[in-house]
């Protein structure tokens, strides 16, 4: 039984550990300070994306960006917008 | 001392065991290393199903299935201090072998499916790689664990085991 504890200690810690590393090893994340009450509709960075020929397949929040998810040309593309101007912070090509 | 492991059984394990660390840490900034780590766990698992049948006899996925069934007995024996010894894998070894291939066979297919045009940026491929990865990651840990206590229970190194396939002859 003591053992039966001190597995599900070690269990735990290295959980906790492995589990806190998706934080630091994520992606490009950081795009605006501006509250997210005021932050422009994602619909519109979607709309930006599609402006520029992306055909878009979804967006979501990542950090304080939205990315977008678009293909163009048959490649794949992660666009990152600032919710604040919608200015295109980052082209990641996947 | 007898040959347990085969040497393509050990060079699959410890590759496997790395690449699965390198995929671990490497998601999202180092997208190339993370893809070659997955495309290589794909591989290996295409291999261990090969080996499973042309593999030399602990490889093997025969005794596979009667050790499935006796897993829980053996989980159950094991928390009230009955172990018995294998050579092999025991019950539960079986069970994690086959969990932890499935899972990553789940996670690399739905990671590869996430950078293909069709299915980009769909949200449940995307949850599907996340899931399955963190749940192969708990098991590895579980995994592990176990082979620990088995070490203390049974008074054998078998990280050694694995290194060098050798293992005490039969008996308790």
């Amino acid at each position: 039984m003591k053992a039966l504890i001190k597995a599900s200690m070690v269990v735990g810690v290295s959980l906790s550990v492995f589990g806190a590393v998706p934080v630091w090893a994520d992606g490009f994340k950081d795009c605006t300070k501006l509250d997210k009450a005021s932050w422009k509709p994602a619909s519109e960075a979607e709309a930006k994306a599609k402006s520029l020929g992306y055909e878009v397949r979804r967006s979501k929040i990542e950090g304080s960006c939205y990315e977008v998810y678009g293909v163009k040309e048959g490649k794949l593309f992660e666009l990152f917008y600032s919710p604040e101007d919608l200015s295109l912070k980052k082209t990641i090509a996947k | 001392m007898v040959v347990v492991w085969d040497w393509p059984l050990r060079l699959f394990h410890w590759t496997l065991a790395a690449s699965l660390l390198i995929a671990w840490f490497t998601p999202n900034i180092y997208d190339t290393v993370h893809r070659i780590a997955g495309y290589t766990v794909l591989g290996l698992i295409a291999f261990r199903l090969i080996w499973g049948f042309a593999g030399t006899r602990y490889s093997r996925f025969r005794s596979f299935i009667r050790f499935l069934r006796a897993a829980p007995g053996f989980l159950w024996g094991l928390g009230h201090g009955r172990t018995g010894r294998y050579l092999g894998l025991n019950p539960a070894g079986a069970a994690m072998s086959v969990t932890l291939l499935v899972l990553l066979a789940i996670s690399t297919i739905s990671g590869w499916m996430q950078v293909t045009v069709r299915f980009f940026g769909v949200a449940w491929v995307e949850d599907l790689h996340t899931y399955s990865s963190d749940l192969a990651m708990i098991l590895v840990v579980v995994h592990v664990l176990g082979v620990l206590t088995m070490c203390v229970l049974q008074r054998e190194n078998l990280v050694r085991a694995m290194i060098t396939g050798r293992k005490r002859d039969r008996g308790d």
